[in-house]
């Protein structure tokens, strides 16, 4: 009993990372209708900035989230005026192509100035737990993480509900041609809207960094997790991301215990798999065949 | 005589060209870029006829390239089964593999192909790695001692030389380009391109999208799993993330993007321009060349950074060029080339 | 002989009813025109028919054959093909690789499509557009070219859906000649429309449309009189 309430908690905290995964991919694709393939390596130069901030300048990672999530914010929306902006109106595979292009840039690069030698982000507390009871402990980074990620999204949800930028991001998103007619810059909404997900990404990054290995090809799995949750959830629904999230990372959790850690990211997979097979527009998505 | 006989008279020559190439050439280093370029021509060519002319861009080719690689290995190594029948076994699989992919894909619409195409990649290697006792696991599969192929009692080839793969090399590309001109001169050609290029006018006149989809796939796999097996007895050795990583699929694909997708001699292209590039940045060809014109000094600072580095770059280079020819040119070598083609057929008009 | 029997169709899409109860029959070897206001239901009704969605309620009945849920593939090889309101070329394709696609319904021989392709060109007077790029013609013959591959298919009744729209009126006339050339081949054909003038001239029998309902169904003079008919388009500028 206290394996399963551990996994399951362990999964739910992980979740709120993955949430955040989700939610920046899936605000991407909402607005720009727009894959983003290198959304897993703009998470990994998150990772890599949280490790040069608390290498050089000794700021803890957690901390440094307040400055890691505007710089993630500009480097996306440099990205967009660049690069993406180019192919909004090209072919979907064009667009796909760019973006794969852009992460193996991203990945590369970072290997060739940081070589591909594993490295470890050790705080005080990278290690450490609090007993809850019942003999279930939560690894204490993990549960910071997931309280910064429960603040993350609520600000979020209270800027795309309450905000005038936020509701025009919606708007944008459910109806791009609609939107501009009343007046919207989509131009601008584009560039908010990917440098958004890439300050989620890379914060995502920045979160999970004290508990994960940091290397140049990390970002791979998280793109195809991220891709995961965002069809789970229904893509275009922030709401869904959020779900998918949890979702995922409760059955990623429960699947290393129940099964093994080698086996844990196939389960995720094959679980998309029957996703598509039985209901490909996702917990909250609506059908659109 | 007219422009077809033309093409084919130089095709011919082409081939009488490089059948008679193992005679004259000695060295082995170059028997091998000519093996390399073969085995990138095949799984260009390949991968050309589901994303090229059927629109269905797959980024988990690694899947059939994998599949057809491991079987070979498996069954060379732990059954002594020779690679010409171990070959079989994996298009086998490979159909059911892409059989079942088509079946949940192919219905629905927007990226889900592509991002399924990867999950399924992915699915495979991680498997890969945790069957350890059928694969070997993160070990790989070594198998460098191939059987002698013999017709009846004589020994056709020991496979002590390089030359008998380049010859298999040789028949691969000759079989995808043949294939490839057969199904754009067939109905195939013209339902796959319909379909790629309106799928919905497509399904109005009369193509029904699931099965040459699927037909598509089919091709294009079992053709992808004899590179992969053409891989595997080459080299001689496999391992998971050499044949069904998410490099493998993306080279696959930026052979087409480079070269020209939906085109007869678009991976050939490809194929050109990035084996011998690619080679060279392996090889350090580039950084002794910048040092030997002067431009760099082997000692200072960049000489050793290029020296140590350069070689690991090429993943870099592709992402470059991918982004590269993205932007400024969508239909790759063989597009500009026809829009030159195009331009003096209108002038003309 | 009622080649096309449309009985009580609605259609659905949440709460909206694009299409209600709609029934009516077109007479084989006819011209039955479909008008009615922007957003009456005509191209929902249209997709139905030809297989992109399935009715929510009613029937089609094409040649005595129940054509529900049927692919559009199947629909077409059944003998019926439809043209697009937003034209739909191959783009890549030459003019004449355009047409073959529609004639390989049809054979499996190369050969023989490409003479039924050039054919087809011959009678939308586009062959020397054969080798020319879909992607790069102008509307009219984009038009004209969509009618042509749709006709390779060797269809029995064609459908129609605003082939004259963004049309000027010498290309207006040409496809209004058109329509009546594909009559004379026996051809049955439903033909939506806004042009009143070209309607009423091509048309056998006219169904009207208004907010998903049929409202009246008749000759041309009887429906162009029908004062329900007038009030539905009141408001609304045609030529």
């Amino acid at each position: 009993m206290a394996v399963l309430l551990q996994s399951l908690i362990s999964g739910i905290l992980i979740g709120g990372v993955y949430a955040l995964i989700g939610i920046g991919l899936t605000l991407i694709f909402g607005v720009m209708r727009i894959i983003n393939f290198a959304h897993g390596d703009i998470l990994m130069v998150g990772m890599y900035l949280t490790y040069i901030i608390f290498t050089w300048l000794h700021i803890d990672p957690f901390v440094s989230v307040l400055i890691t999530f505007p710089l993630m914010f500009l480097f996306g929306g440099v990205l967009q005026k660049v690069f993406i902006n180019r192919v909004l109106n090209a072919l979907a595979q064009n667009q796909i192509l760019l973006t794969i292009g852009l992460g193996l840039i991203m990945s590369n690069t970072v290997m060739l100035i940081f070589t591909s030698d594993y490295k470890i982000l050790t705080t005080s507390y990278s290690s450490a737990s609090i007993q809850v009871g019942g003999g279930v402990s939560v690894s204490t980074p993990l549960l910071i993480s997931f309280l910064i990620t429960a603040a993350i999204t609520a600000a979020l949800y209270w800027f795309l509900l309450k905000t005038d930028t936020g509701q025009a991001i919606r708007a944008t998103a459910q109806d791009r041609d609609a939107a501009q007619l009343m007046g919207i810059n989509v131009k601008r909404m584009s560039i908010i809207a990917f440098g958004l997900g890439a300050a989620l990404a890379g914060t995502a990054g920045a979160l999970i960094s004290p508990t994960y290995y940091i290397f140049p090809q990390v970002g791979g799995i998280f793109t195809l997790k991220a891709f995961v949750i965002t069809v789970l959830g229904g893509m275009g629904s922030v709401v869904g991301a959020t779900l998918g999230g949890v979702l995922i990372g409760i059955t990623e959790s429960m699947s290393a215990v129940y099964i093994s850690s080698g086996w844990k990211d196939v389960v995720v997979f094959v679980l998309f798999l029957l996703v598509l097979l039985f209901k490909p527009s996702g917990l909250m998505g609506k059908s659109r065949t | 005589m007219n422009k077809t006989t033309l093409k084919a008279v130089l095709v011919l020559i082409a081939l009488a060209v490089l059948l008679a190439v193992p005679k004259y050439v000695e060295s082995p280093y170059a028997l091998h870029m000519m093996i390399l370029l073969f085995l990138s021509v095949t799984m260009g060519q390949s991968w050309n006829i589901l994303g090229g002319y059927a629109g269905q861009h797959s980024v988990g080719h690694a899947a059939y390239f994998g599949v057809g690689a491991y079987t070979t290995m498996m069954l060379m190594h732990a059954k002594q089964i020779a690679p010409w029948y171990g070959v079989w076994i994996g298009i086998a699989l490979v159909v059911v593999v892409a059989l079942a992919i088509g079946s949940i894909c192919f219905r629905l619409r927007g990226p889900y192909f592509v991002l399924a195409s990867i999950a399924v990649a992915e699915i495979l290697r991680l498997s890969a790695i945790n069957l350890t006792t059928l694969t070997n696991g993160a070990e790989g599969i070594l198998a460098t001692e191939l059987p002698a192929f013999k017709i009846g009692e004589t020994v056709v080839t020991d496979f002590s030389t390089k030359v008998p793969f380049y010859y298999i090399g040789l028949f691969l590309i000759v079989l995808t380009i043949a294939i490839t001109y057969l199904v754009q001169h067939s109905k195939l050609g013209y339902f796959f391109q319909a379909i790629r290029e309106d799928q919905d006018a497509a399904h109005s006149l009369g193509i029904s999208i699931s099965l040459y989809k699927n037909i598509a796939l089919v091709i294009s796999a079992v053709l992808t799993s004899l590179a992969g097996s053409f891989y595997g007895i080459y080299v001689g050795f496999v391992d998971p993330p050499t044949v069904l990583g998410l490099d493998v699929s993306v080279q696959i694909m930026l052979i087409c993007i480079i070269g020209g997708m939906g085109t007869l001699w678009g991976p050939m292209l490809g194929s050109l321009v990035l084996v011998p590039l690619s080679e060279a940045l392996r090889s350090n060809m580039i950084t002794e060349a910048l040092v030997k014109v002067g431009m760099v000094n082997a000692e200072s600072k960049v000489g050793i950074f290029l020296k140590e580095n350069l070689s690991h770059a090429h993943v870099l280079l592709y992402g470059i060029l991918v982004v590269l020819v993205i932007l400024f040119m969508p239909d790759g070598l063989m597009g500009f080339v026809k829009k030159l083609a195009l331009r003096r057929k209108r002038e003309a008009i | 002989m009622a080649i096309l029997e449309i009985k009580n169709v609605s259609k659905f899409f949440g709460g909206l009813a694009a299409n209600s109860d709609v029934s009516f029959s077109v007479e084989e070897g006819s011209i039955m025109g479909l008008i009615g206001p922007n957003g009456a239901g005509k191209t929902t009704l249209f997709n139905c028919i030809t297989g992109y969605y399935p009715p929510s309620k009613g029937e089609i009945f094409f040649d005595g054959r129940r054509m529900n849920g049927l692919e559009p593939d199947k629909v077409c090889m059944l003998g019926m093909v439809r043209t697009w309101q937003k034209v739909r070329p191959l783009a890549k394709l030459s003019v004449v690789d355009n047409v073959m696609v529609g004639a390989l319904a049809r054979t499996w021989s190369l050969k023989t499509a490409r003479e039924m392709a050039l054919e087809q060109l011959k009678v939308v007077r586009m062959e020397h557009r054969a080798d020319f790029l879909a992607g790069g013609l102008p509307i009219g013959e984009r038009k004209k070219l969509e009618v042509a591959r749709a006709l390779a298919t060797q269809p029995k009744i064609l459908l129609l859906d605003e082939v004259m729209g963004g049309l000027n009126p010498a290309e207006s006339e040409e496809i209004i000649q058109l329509i009546l050339d594909i009559k004379k081949r026996g051809l049955t054909q439903m033909v939506i429309e806004h042009d009143m003038k070209a309607i009423m001239r091509i048309s056998d029998r006219i169904v009207v449309l208004n907010s998903g309902e049929k409202l009246t169904e008749g000759s041309p003079q009887e429906v162009v009189n029908n004062p329900d008919v007038i009030s539905a388009y009141l408001g609304e500028s045609h030529a």
